[in-house]
């Protein structure tokens, strides 16, 4: 089983975010790995120990830094990792999704996984696109691959707690909203024996990558209102609850 | 006095009974060798010295259940006395002639020291007496009263010979034979007194009253005492009473190093074609002194008694990880079961949940009257199952995965790490960017927890009041790493160490000064190993500093408090800092009680060794709960119109016992307070919005 996992280096929201022009101020900001990428991670993992095969992760290269990342991602039992080295911490999902695919195009996937979404861009077109370029099937919300031969059987999340189960047949994309386990924890010193021993494939980003989108503008969110804390015995908070609400016409 | 039949019979008997010893110790002792080299100690004959000593007056007993220990005094002198009254009663049986009774009269040699006759049998008289009344008390407390502090948790990972009753069998063995060859040795003197009663053995005396003289008593009462000591030293080197044996040997072994300074995950002393993994899988993985501790444990359970998870019901005990050990090790040796070696300690000695349960405290190891720590034992598996990818508790990950990108485990960016310095009303020293005097190092909680930043600020404006040369790192101070190494994540814990060890070389200072007896600790007992040559202090060291010096002067006497203080465990027991905080509080003024578990005897509060970052909390009265319980006992109803106060000097503390008064339900009755909130009270500093701005 060949699995290609495309992650995505974004800025941390752990600081306060620096809005700088247009954009984020990128020199301001460490970067993380997307949250629901460790989840692809940990799903390709998963069916590599059930099944065997190969698990590869790819990212762009933003700033310099996603060496950090995927020696985190051979800890955590990737195979191979490969970075696209872009130096533009601007480039959205559609340009790195371009790029991504350019890349993943010759690993002869079974199977490629991708966050369902990322905190930055927000807008889950990563996988889509890299579906689309590569003229695979793409399944969103999943939450468990199982891998059957040449074919998955795949949960996929809706809305209000449904779900479905599908089975999908193999080479596809699939955007993963979370792995049936939590993703596992790589210990430092596994990671700094990674980061000692392993090579990192470095590709340049090739195809014609365009923004799809164009910033107007950035600010952080004004405060518009706050929460008022209501104190006093569990008695008085009632009467005052009431007393808001008929205020407010609801009751 | 034996006939040369008897004689004979006794030879062979001693002889396999040596044997026999020989074996059972030569097996502990190949079975302790396989353990790791561990860390180096030095002077080893005068450390066993003072081990010979501690154990010849009893002092380690001590540290708990007073009563009990005096009885195991009795026991000890008992036995001790008997090592000599086996030896003379041998000689009475291979010797023709040997008599001591009547100070010696009997004896066919020239001046005999009768005195020194007189003065033995009447000691082995007496202990005898002692013997059998301790014996008899400790067979009461296990059998008849059965006494709850020598049993263990329903929820606790027992060895299935444990649970089916190992350990009273071996303690009935004991028992029995004290019973058996102290009553037969009694006798088989009071038999000797054919000319009526010698005062110098009272007790054999009044036997010889009850039952009279015989030769045949003799031989009878002299077979059985010494049948049973053949019998019963090689039986010793079986069970759990190795006790006698291995604990002066455990205690003169034990470890060396500062207590808060944690053995390596792989041993420093490397030996050639072996690779070591770290931490502990099996039994064999520990250290060779910590694989001895198992035969020097009698399985007395002070250390439970004193086990923070313990009192949260949680399935941890520290004694039933020694005797698992113990008897993981018979079954592999004595019992032919080699391969039961390669079962995982998490298997076989320690639950996986009793081993997430230990917040690093050290009461365990502190409280052991033979040098045993099953601590570092825990400790060292924890290391290896995050190595072997053990799934670990989501929020101990979440820390880990925060420590390991952010440096701090509260998921905050580095740079909010400074954010309550650039809101003080004076500017805080960058001491990476300039020279300060004093470096002072934050900690987590302290510079990230909305509750502990009041507290924080207040340290930074007495620190300013005294005019004391101060700077932080700001951004670049990374956690300490003291919680990290104790939940095992050794790794993180050298990648944290560089960090602020790059940080401190970018900075220019003099000495160290934290707030967090956690990061404290570590900084002053195991930088050193990564380099660092400062001088580390607790502020209460510092603060206590300032006022004796004169920069900064008490100007109120806070005698409207009535206050107790919670000793730290990383602060008190760890690194002996019980003075400063009590010598502050008497200097405020403030009436000061003492609770009964303080200094070394301290109780956690169950926060320590990751325990703070466990997503799931576990149900029951947890520790900082009972410790505040303990407080408002200890304050009783006579406070009048005195505030009560639980003061603390760390961190943590601050948010546990604030929690823990709330859940209690005892908001109103007590407060939980930091020292230096009442330094601040007493020498007039106040916050800027209702005083005047402090001179920067």
């Amino acid at each position: 089983m060949n699995i290609v996992v495309a992650i995505k280096h974004i800025p941390s929201i752990a600081d306060d975010l620096p809005v700088s022009g247009k954009n984020v101020d990128f020199d301001s900001v460490d970067f993380v790995l997307n949250e629901w990428d460790e989840h692809s991670i940990e799903q390709a993992v998963l069916i590599k120990e059930a099944v065997g095969g190969t698990v590869t992760v790819v990212g762009v290269d933003l700033i310099g830094e996603l060496d950090n990342v995927l020696h985190l991602a051979l800890a955590k039992g990737a195979d191979k990792v490969v970075k696209i080295t872009a130096d533009d911490p601007a480039a959205d999902s559609h340009m790195q999704a371009k790029w991504l695919a350019e890349a993943i195009k010759g690993m002869g996937a079974n199977m490629v996984f991708a966050g369902v979404q990322a905190s930055n861009d927000l807008d889950g077109q990563i996988g889509p696109m890299i579906a689309a370029y590569l003229d695979m099937p793409y399944i969103g919300g999943v939450s468990s691959v199982e891998a059957n031969g040449d074919s998955a059987t795949v949960n996929k999340e809706f809305a209000g707690g449904a779900g479905a189960k599908y089975s999908v047949s193999m080479p596809f994309v699939a955007g993963v909203q979370a792995a049936p386990k939590p993703p596992r924890y790589a210990p430092v010193s596994k990671v700094r024996q990674m980061a000692q021993t392993a090579t990192i494939e470095t590709v340049s980003p090739s195809g014609d990558a365009s923004a799809g989108l164009a910033f107007k503008n950035m600010a952080p969110p004004v405060a518009t209102g706050h929460a008022e804390m209501i104190e006093g015995s569990s008695k008085e908070v009632a009467a005052k609850i009431v007393e808001l609400l008929k205020s407010k016409g609801l009751a | 006095m034996l006939t040369p039949v008897e004689k004979i019979i006794f030879i062979l008997a001693a002889i396999a009974s040596v044997g026999f010893t020989f074996h059972g110790f030569k097996t502990i002792i190949d079975s302790i060798r396989k353990g790791r080299p561990a860390p180096e100690l030095k002077n080893i004959p005068g450390s066993l010295l003072k081990a010979g000593i501690a154990v010849l007056f009893q002092q380690t007993i001590f540290k708990a259940r007073k009563l009990l220990s005096a009885i195991h005094m009795g026991l000890f002198f008992g036995l001790i006395t008997y090592a000599f009254v086996n030896l003379t009663d041998a000689l009475e049986g291979l010797i023709p002639g040997f008599d001591l009774v009547y100070g010696g009269k009997h004896l066919p040699y020239e001046n005999v020291p009768t005195g020194l006759i007189n003065t033995f049998n009447l000691i082995a008289d007496v202990m005898s007496g002692f013997l059998l009344i301790a014996i008899t008390v400790f067979f009461v407390r296990r059998f008849i009263t059965k006494d709850k502090a020598l049993t263990f948790r329903d929820n606790v990972l027992l060895n299935p010979k444990v649970k089916a009753g190992g350990q009273n069998r071996d303690s009935l063995v004991v028992d029995v034979f004290v019973v058996m060859h102290v009553g037969a040795r009694l006798m088989s003197q009071a038999f000797r007194l054919t000319e009526g009663a010698d005062p110098f053995m009272p007790i054999a005396s009044f036997l010889n009253g009850i039952f009279g003289a015989s030769e045949v008593g003799v031989h009878v009462a002299w077979w059985i005492s010494l049948g049973w000591v053949m019998f019963i030293i090689p039986y010793l080197s079986r069970s759990k009473h190795t006790h006698f044996f291995m604990s002066p040997v455990n205690l003169g072994l034990a470890k060396q190093n500062p207590r808060g300074q944690l053995d390596p995950a792989v041993p420093l002393k490397m030996i050639e074609g072996t690779r070591f993994d770290p931490g502990a899988k099996h039994v064999h993985d520990l250290a060779w002194t910590r694989v001895l501790d198992a035969y020097a444990c009698v399985q007395c359970n002070r250390c439970q008694d004193v086990c923070p998870a313990n009192f949260y019901q949680r399935p941890l005990s520290p004694s039933a990880l020694e005797v698992n050990k113990r008897y993981l090790l018979k079954e592999a040796t004595f019992g032919g079961h080699p391969e039961k070696l390669e079962l995982p300690l998490t298997e076989t000695v320690i639950s996986p949940e009793a081993v997430w349960s230990c917040t690093t405290c050290y009461a365990c190891v502190r409280v052991c009257p033979v040098g045993n720590e099953p601590m570092a034992d825990i400790v060292d598996i924890r290391r290896r199952m995050l190595v072997d990818g053990y799934e670990i508790d989501s929020g101990v990950q979440n820390a880990l995965q925060s420590l390991a990108t952010n440096g701090n485990w509260m998921s905050k960016g580095k740079r909010l790490r400074g954010k309550w310095a650039k809101e003080m009303e004076f500017p805080v020293k960058d001491a990476t960017a300039e020279p300060v005097d004093h470096l002072w190092f934050v900690g987590d909680t302290a510079s990230f927890d909305e509750r502990v930043i009041p507290i924080t600020k207040m340290v930074a404006r007495i620190f300013n009041a005294a005019g004391l040369d101060f700077g932080i790192l700001y951004k670049e101070e990374s956690n300490a790493g003291n919680d990290v190494r104790r939940v095992g994540e050794e790794g993180l814990f050298e990648q944290l160490v560089e960090q602020n060890m790059a940080a401190f070389g970018k900075s220019q200072f003099q000495r160290i000064v934290t707030t967090d007896p956690h990061s404290f600790n570590t900084l002053k007992n195991e930088y050193p190993q990564f380099g660092s040559e400062w001088e580390v202090k607790h502020y209460t060291v510092t603060l206590l500093r300032l006022i004796e010096e004169g920069k900064l002067t008490i100007k109120n006497k806070l005698s409207n408090y009535k206050v107790t203080f919670h000793d730290p465990c990383y602060l008190g027991r760890y690194n002996g800092g019980f003075t400063a905080p009590r010598k502050l509080l008497e200097l405020c003024g403030v009436e000061f009680v003492e609770m009964p578990r303080n200094c070394e005897n301290s109780f956690c509060c169950g926060a320590g060794g990751g325990q703070i970052w466990m997503g799931k909390v576990a149900p029951g009265e947890r520790p900082a709960e009972n410790r505040i319980k303990e407080a408002l006992t200890t304050f009783g109803e006579g406070a009048g119109d005195k505030t009560q106060l639980f003061i603390v000097t760390c961190p943590k503390d601050m948010i546990m016992y604030s929690d823990a008064v709330k859940t209690t339900g005892n908001e109103g009755k007590i407060e939980v307070r930091d020292i230096v909130q009442l330094i601040a009270e007493a020498v007039g500093v106040e916050e800027p919005k209702v005083a005047e701005p402090v001179a920067a």
